[in-house]
C-alpha cells in the first residue's frame, strides 16, 4: 500500500508565507486515519500526562488531539516502563490515549525545560528524570522508539543547555553531533531486522546564529557521501529521510536574551517556584529576530514538511510566527502554563467585529495603560470575588446559548464552559436506579449544565483546590485552539496573506503583549503557594526537579 | 424528606433504606464523600455524579470563611456555586473551630474564637450556625453541638451533654421559625462521650424531640478513643435511635469500620480518608489498601483492582502509571480520587446490595475475608459483629486475629 503523505498543504504562499494544510497519520494497521487541519495545537504532557486532567476530562477536551510527549522522566527505571508495555501502541495503551483521536509525539526531552544541564557529549545526551541526569545515546533512543512505536517522533539533538551565549566552536559542534545522530537514527540495520523509523522529526539547531542554523540546513540537504551511506539507501540526502522539522522557542528566547545582556535564568528563592518561561515576553522586535533565524533554517528545505514550534510566549508571537515563517503546529505549553498561575483565557482571533460591544453580564478583561486589554482573566485578583460570570466574555457557553438560542458569541466547548451532566451513572446496587431514574425530579432537557464561574474558580485558587487547575487547563486549551481554528479561518479567505496582515493588526492593537497579567498572576500564585507552609513547598521543590509543567500534589 | 426503610438483615441491624431530600433520592446505607472547599478533590460535580455519588458533604466552618456567605448568597447557595445539583450536607462549623482554632472558648451563648480574618472576638451561635447553613442551602443541616475529644473525662463531657440538647432546642426553634424547615432538614447530634450512661440521657432527651428533627448524628467518637469502646457506643446509639430516623456516624472512612456500622444500623457516613489518602498515592481494594508509590508497582501492568468500574480502571490505567505520577502530578490524584470514591461506594453499594438479598452476613464475612485474610481480623470487628450475630470466624479455625485498631497498610517508603 502506498504511504499516504504525512503533510499536504492547502494555502500557501512562497517558502515563508502563512500557510494551512493537513497532517494525516495513517498507521495502516487498522486504526482510523486521524487528519488534523494546521496550523494546529500540540497538547503537552509531564510525566506522560496532561498536567490537571483526569483521562476522562481528556476525553471530553477536543482541543486536545496531538500530543508532545517527551521521554525523559521515564528514565528513573531501567529499561524504562515505556519500552516494557509491548503491543502495536504501546504509548496509547499506557498512557491512555485513544487510537482514533490522539496522535503522540515523542521526543526525548521536554522542550519547556531551560534549566542548567550537564554539557552533551558525542554519543549522548543529557536528560533529566526524579533521579537525576541521565546520558542518553543515540543507539538507546533508537531502541526505545523502536519499542514505543510514536505516531511521530523527534531525532536526537545536540543543543547546549549551558547558559547562552554559545562560542562558534560550540554551535559547530551542535551541527557535527545532530548530523550524525539523525544519520544513525535513521540508518536501518543491515540485517533488516527493523525497518527506518517513520515520521522522524529534526530539531533545527544553530542557536541565535542565522549562518550555523543556515549550515545545518543545508548540511541536511548535502547528498549523502558513498562511505556514509550504508544503511541510508535510497535516501539522498538525510532530509529525504526527515519528515517534518522542530523549533525549541525557549532556546531561541533565552539565546536572543542573552545577546541582548538581560539574562532570564531564574534568580533568588523566592522565585524557585517559577520557570524560565516565566519570565520572557515577546514583542513585535523578538518575533522578527525568532523570524529571522527560523527562515534562516528554513530557507535550503523542503517546504512541504510540517513546521513544528514549541514553547511559544504569547498569541502574538504564534501570529507573526504563521505570518512570517509559516508554521504549522505549535504547542500550548503557554496555555497550560497559564492553567498553572490561575490565569483563564478570554481572547479570540480574529478579534470580534465589534469589540466595543460587550454584554454586560460578562465583564471583558482589564483595560491597560496602553489602551489594550488583557489577554485573560487573573482570577486570583479579589476583583473576582464576587464576579459570578463565566471565564471569558467572548465565547459564550453552552447552557446560555442553548437557552437563548442566541448565536452571536461562539460558544467554548470546553468542561469548564459547557459542563455536561454524565449520561450514564455507575450503579452500585440494584436499587440504585431509584435515586437516578427519580420519578418525581422532572427529566431535564438537555444535560448541559451552567458553566463554572469567575467567583467559583477564584474560591477554588484562594483555597488550593486542584479542580481550579482541571478547569482551567481544559478551558485555556480550548480557547487556544480555537485561536488556530480562527487562523485557519482567516487563511481561507480571499488573499489570505493581506487578511491575515490586516487581522494581526487588529489582534496587535486590541490584546497586551506586555502580560501585565501575566506578572500579576504568577505572583499572586507565589504569595498562595508560600503561604501553604514549608511542607507544601518541599513538595513543590521536589516536583519542581522533576518536570516543568503543573502543579504539584496537594495534600 | 422522606426517609423510607425497604429491607433490614434478618441477622444483624442493618438495612436499606430511601431517602428523599430536595436535590433528590438518596439509597442508604452510603458514604458521603467530602468536599470541604465546596470541591471533590480534583474532580468537577460531573465526575464526582458519574461515579454515582449523590450525596456530598460541604463544611460550613470553611464555606464560611471562603468564599463567605456573601458571595454564596449572590451565587444563589453553595448547589450551584460549585455546580451540584444533587444531595448536600453541611456540617454545623463547630468541630472545626474546636479542632483547628486553639482560641475557641465555649460559653453558654456560643462558641467564642477568634476571627480568622482580624483576630477579633466573634461568637458562633447555634442560631448562627443554623442560618449560615441556611444560606449555603444543604439539604441536611447540623446543629451546633458542644464538641469535646472523645478523650475527654471528667464533668466537661457531662457539661457538653446538656449543653448540646440545650444547643439543639435552640437550633430547631430557629430552623422552624426561619420556614426553611420543609426544605432543609436537621439533624441532632448525639453526644455523651465515651460514658455509656451519658449516652443513654442523651438518647433519651434527644428522641424526646424527634417530631422536630429530620434524623440522627452519632457525634464525639473518631477522636482516636479505643475501637472495642467505640463500636460499643456506635452500637448503644444505634439501637436506641428511632427505626423511622436516618443514622449518621461522623467521621468514619475506612471500609472494616463502615461495615461494621452498618450492621449496628448505621445508614450514612463521611470521611477525608478515601480523597486524602489518594493524594499520598494509597489506593483502596477489597484486598486493602495499596502503597502505589513503592518499587514493587512500577512495572505492573494491572490496573489498581480487577473488575472495578471506576473510570481510572476501566480507561486501563495502570499501577506502573500510577506509580510513575502518584504525589508528582495532580492527574494521579484525580484517577486514584475516582478510583477510592467508587471502592466506598462498592462497599456501601455492596452492602445495600446484600441486606436486600438476605446475604449481608455472608457479604461481611466476604469482606473480611479478603480484606483481612492474610494479615489477621481485628479483634473489634469480630467482637461488634458478633454483638450482632456474625461470626467473622465461624468455620475459619485458621485464622487469626489482631488486637489494637488493625488497620491495614502498606506503610514502606522504600522504593
Ligand atoms: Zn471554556
Ligand atoms: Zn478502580
Amino acid at each position: 500500500m502506498a504511504a499516504s503523505p504525512l503533510f499536504t498543504l492547502s494555502v500557501s504562499s512562497g517558502k515563508f508565507g502563512p500557510r494551512t494544510g493537513t497532517l494525516s497519520i495513517n498507521r495502516n494497521d487498522g486504526t482510523p486515519a486521524i487528519r488534523t487541519p494546521t496550523p494546529a495545537l500540540l497538547t503537552t504532557t509531564s510525566r506522560g500526562v496532561i498536567p490537571h486532567l483526569s483521562r476522562d476530562s481528556v476525553r471530553i477536551t477536543d482541543a486536545i488531539q496531538h500530543i508532545h510527549l517527551p521521554f525523559e522522566s521515564f528514565l528513573d527505571r531501567n529499561p524504562p516502563v515505556l519500552t516494557l508495555v509491548g503491543g502495536s501502541h504501546p504509548l496509547h495503551q499506557f498512557l491512555g490515549y485513544e487510537t482514533n483521536k490522539h496522535v503522540i509525539t515523542l521526543t526525548l526531552r521536554d522542550p519547556s525545560d531551560r534549566r542548567k544541564m550537564p554539557t552533551n557529549g558525542n554519543d549522548f545526551v543529557s536528560a533529566q528524570c526524579t533521579r537525576g541526569v541521565r546520558k542518553v545515546s543515540p543507539s538507546a533512543w533508537k531502541t526505545y522508539v523502536q519499542k514505543c512505536k510514536p505516531d511521530l517522533v523527534v531525532a536526537l539533538s545536540d543543543t547546549p543547555f549551558t547558559p547562552p551565549p554559545h562560542s562558534q566552536k560550540r554551535l559547530t559542534k551542535s551541527i557535527e553531533r545532530s548530523i550524525s545522530w539523525l544519520a544513525d537514527f535513521l540508518r536501518a540495520p543491515a540485517d533488516h531486522s527493523a525497518s527506518r523509523p517513520a515520521n522522524v522529526l529534526v530539531h533545527l539547531v544553530g542557536g541565535a546564529e542565522p549562518h550555523a542554523r543556515a549550515e545545518f540546513a543545508d548540511r541536511l540537504t548535502e547528498p549523502i557521501e558513498q562511505n556514509a551511506a550504508t544503511g541510508l539507501s535510497p535516501l539522498n540526502m538525510l532530509d529525504d529521510g526527515v519528515a517534518g522539522y522542530v523549533f525549541d522557542l525557549l532556546h531561541l528566547h533565552t539565546a536572543l536574551a542573552a545577546e541582548g545582556g538581560r539574562a532570564i535564568e531564574p534568580t533568588g528563592p523566592v522565585d524557585e517556584l517559577l520557570k524560565v518561561s516565566d519570565s520572557q515576553r515577546s514583542s513585535a522586535d523578538s518575533s522578527a529576530r525568532l523570524a529571522e533565524l527560523l527562515q534562516a533554517s528554513l530557507d535550503p528545505l523542503s517546504t512541504q514538511k510540517p513546521r513544528f514550534v514549541n514553547s511559544p510566549v504569547s498569541p502574538h508571537e504564534i501570529l507573526r510566527l504563521v505570518r512570517d515563517v509559516g508554521i504549522d503546529l505549535v504547542d500550548g505549553f503557554w496555555a497550560q502554563r497559564a492553567a498553572d498561575i490561575g490565569v483563564a483565557f478570554d481572547f479570540r482571533f480574529p478579534v470580534p467585529p465589534e469589540p466595543g460591544t460587550v454584554s454586560t453580564d460578562c465583564p471583558p478583561p482589564r483595560t491597560r495603560e496602553s489602551g489594550r486589554i488583557d489577554l485573560g482573566h487573573n482570577l486570583f485578583d479579589s476583583r473576582y470575588r464576587h464576579d459570578h460570570s463565566r471565564l471569558s466574555s467572548s465565547f459564550s457557553d453552552g447552557h446560555s446559548a442553548e437557552q437563548s438560542g442566541q448565536d452571536d458569541l461562539p460558544v467554548c466547548p470546553c468542561g469548564a464552559c459547557s459542563p455536561r451532566s454524565p449520561a450514564f451513572h455507575l450503579l452500585h446496587s440494584s436499587v440504585d436506579v431509584q435515586a437516578w431514574q427519580d420519578l418525581q425530579r422532572p427529566v431535564p432537557s438537555s444535560l448541559l449544565q451552567p458553566p463554572f464561574v469567575r467567583s467559583y474558580i477564584h474560591h477554588l485558587l484562594h483555597t488550593h483546590e486542584m479542580s481550579s487547575h482541571s478547569l482551567l487547563a481544559m478551558h485555556n486549551l480550548t480557547v487556544l485552539s480555537a485561536f488556530l481554528d480562527g487562523i485557519r479561518g482567516v487563511l481561507a479567505r480571499d488573499s489570505p496573506k493581506g487578511e491575515l496582515d490586516k487581522e494581526i493588526g487588529r489582534f496587535e492593537q486590541m490584546y497586551d503583549e506586555k502580560m501585565v497579567l501575566w506578572d500579576e498572576a504568577a505572583t499572586m500564585w507565589l504569595t498562595v503557594e508560600h503561604a501553604r507552609g514549608k511542607g507544601r513547598l518541599a513538595r513543590e521543590r521536589e516536583k519542581q526537579a522533576v518536570t516543568t509543567v503543573g502543579a504539584a500534589v496537594e495534600t | 424528606m422522606q426517609f423510607e426503610v425497604l429491607a433490614k438483615c434478618h441477622t444483624t441491624r442493618a438495612r436499606v433504606s430511601r431517602m428523599r431530600l430536595a436535590h433528590g433520592v438518596t439509597m442508604l446505607p452510603t458514604f458521603m464523600p467530602v468536599a470541604t472547599q465546596a470541591a471533590i478533590k480534583g474532580l468537577t460535580p460531573q465526575q464526582v455524579e458519574a461515579l454515582g455519588i449523590n450525596l456530598i458533604l460541604n463544611n460550613t466552618y470553611h464555606l464560611n470563611l471562603r468564599p463567605g456567605i456573601q458571595v454564596l448568597k449572590e451565587a444563589g447557595g453553595a448547589h450551584k456555586f460549585q455546580g451540584w445539583t444533587h444531595n448536600l450536607l453541611t456540617d454545623s462549623g463547630g468541630f472545626q473551630l474546636v479542632s483547628l482554632s486553639k482560641f475557641t472558648k465555649i460559653t453558654e451563648e456560643g462558641a467564642l474564637f477568634a476571627s480568622p480574618f482580624d483576630g477579633s472576638p466573634t461568637m458562633l451561635t447555634p442560631e448562627e450556625s443554623i442560618s449560615i447553613q441556611h444560606t449555603i442551602g444543604a439539604d441536611i443541616i447540623m446543629q451546633l453541638d458542644d464538641v469535646v475529644s472523645s478523650l475527654t473525662v471528667g464533668p466537661r463531657v457531662e457539661e457538653a451533654m446538656w449543653r448540646t440538647i440545650r444547643w439543639l432546642d435552640r437550633c430547631i426553634e430557629f430552623h422552624q421559625s426561619s420556614g426553611k424547615d420543609d426544605v432543609q432538614n436537621l439533624f441532632a447530634i448525639v453526644q455523651g462521650g465515651l460514658d455509656a450512661e451519658l449516652r443513654d440521657k442523651c438518647l433519651d432527651e434527644m428522641i424526646a424531640r424527634k417530631d422536630k428533627v429530620a434524623g440522627y448524628a452519632i457525634g464525639g467518637l473518631s477522636g482516636g478513643e479505643e475501637k472495642d469502646v467505640f463500636w460499643r457506643v456506635i452500637k448503644q446509639c444505634a439501637d436506641k435511635l428511632p427505626e423511622d430516623r436516618p443514622r449518621y456516624s461522623m467521621g468514619i472512612g475506612f471500609a472494616e469500620d463502615l461495615l461494621v456500622c452498618v450492621a449496628l444500623g448505621v445508614d450514612m457516613a463521611d470521611c477525608v480518608f478515601p480523597t486524602r489518602t489518594a493524594r499520598f498515592g494509597v489506593a483502596l481494594t477489597f484486598k486493602g489498601p495499596l502503597n502505589l508509590r513503592l518499587g514493587k508497582h512500577a512495572t505492573d501492568m494491572r490496573p489498581i483492582e480487577e473488575g472495578c468500574p471506576c473510570p481510572t480502571c476501566t480507561s486501563g490505567m495502570t499501577r506502573a502509571l500510577l506509580n510513575h505520577t502518584a504525589t508528582l502530578e495532580t492527574a494521579a490524584a484525580h484517577a486514584i480520587t475516582q478510583h477510592n470514591l467508587v471502592f466506598q461506594a462498592r462497599v456501601m453499594g455492596g452492602a445495600r446490595e446484600a441486606i436486600i438479598n438476605g446475604t449481608f452476613p455472608q457479604y461481611l464475612k466476604d469482606f473480611f475475608a479478603n480484606y483481612f485474610g492474610d494479615v489477621g481480623y481485628p479483634e473489634w470487628c469480630v467482637s461488634a459483629l458478633r454483638s450482632v450475630g456474625v461470626d467473622l470466624l465461624e468455620g475459619r479455625p485458621e485464622s487469626k486475629t489482631v488486637s489494637g485498631d488493625g488497620a491495614k497498610w502498606e506503610y514502606s517508603d522504600a522504593a
